[in-house]
């Protein structure tokens, strides 16, 4: 089953995704989760103890994986598997920004849509969350409006892929399909 | 102590007629609407209190140093029958300034905090709304 999970800054998006995969992944399955932010200040290190610690205990195996997510199967071991991966908002982000040459927003929809669709085809369970970066209603510089291109695009492709899409709302799950 | 629930958040984005919706719905005093503002104790006399805005007061509790986690949680404690109208702030492109970007996760995670303990939270959109919880 691959489940996409959406929601806004501090929505509490992750913390309903990690119950979400402990309670998909039956006893003896192993979990994964996909770490693809990266760190370069003290702010982004707080960032990653604060989801650290949320998911202390719960029996994930971290795999940290900042652009071409589907390397990360190559470190799991063989069987069952439960995965969970956070998320596409900063997948994207350093999918297109990287090299020093940006990658077009096709190119970026292609690569992430497609690495996906392995992970999906490799996992019993997969929770992909993603982030609603759509409503500020700021028109920004065209980087960003190609990011924000790109991100609805793959946004769309995952709901297609998606068994179930749940938007969370303070803290609610809100099933949109 | 065990608190009685009875709060009731309304959450949206901007401009869709929140306060509006809530108004119509529930018989309150305009009087009784607080814009960005925690009335004081004793300014309640035991009515229905909207708080208008929410995000606005979180904005500048924390400008002024306060701690608005704490202080929206002491308020509740002594005042659960209210409304809480606030805008959803986060469904955007995560701003540059540090402060910024405090303050939408910090608003966030306070809506988390609220509806766990609201009794009803409703999600406005053009006006219209739908109950989440």
């Amino acid at each position: 089953m691959m489940i996409l999970v959406v929601g806004g800054s501090g929505s509490g998006k992750s913390s309903y995704a990690e119950k979400t995969a402990v309670s998909l992944a039956q006893s003896g399955m192993k979990k994964y989760y996909l770490a693809t932010m990266q760190v370069f200040d003290d702010e982004g290190r707080k960032k990653v103890d604060r989801h650290r610690n949320l998911r202390n205990g719960k029996g994930f195996f971290t795999i940290e994986q900042p652009t071409r997510i589907s390397g990360a199967l190559e470190k799991m071991e063989d069987g069952d598997r439960t995965v969970l991966l956070e998320c596409i908002s900063n997948l994207t982000a350093n999918e297109m920004f990287s090299e020093e040459q940006a990658v077009t927003e096709m190119q970026v929809t292609d690569n992430v849509i497609r690495d996906i669709k392995m992970l999906k085809d490799q996992t019993n369970h997969l929770i992909v969350v993603s982030n609603n970066v759509f409503e500020d209603g700021i028109t920004y510089d065209d980087a960003t409006t190609k990011y924000i291109q790109a991100m609805g695009k793959i946004n769309q492709k995952l709901a297609a892929l998606a068994d179930r899409i749940v938007e969370v709302v303070a803290g609610i799950p809100v099933i949109f399909k | 102590m065990e608190s009685v629930k009875k709060m009731k958040l309304v959450i949206g984005g901007t401009a869709q007629g929140k306060l509006e919706y809530v108004l119509l719905k529930h018989d309150v005093q305009k009087n009784m609407v607080w814009d960005g503002v925690l009335p004081n104790d004793r300014e309640l006399n035991g009515n229905i209190v909207i708080i208008n805005h929410l995000h606005q007061w979180i904005k500048n509790c924390m400008v002024s140093g306060g701690c608005p986690e704490d202080e929206i949680m002491s308020f509740l404690d002594c005042n659960e029958d209210c409304i809480i109208i606030c805008d959803e702030i986060g469904n955007g492109i995560v701003p540059i300034d540090p402060f910024e970007r405090e303050y939408r996760e910090r608003t966030g995670r306070i809506l988390v905090q609220l509806a766990m303990r609201a009794e009803e939270v409703e999600r406005i959109i053009c006006g219209i709304g739908q109950k989440i919880k």
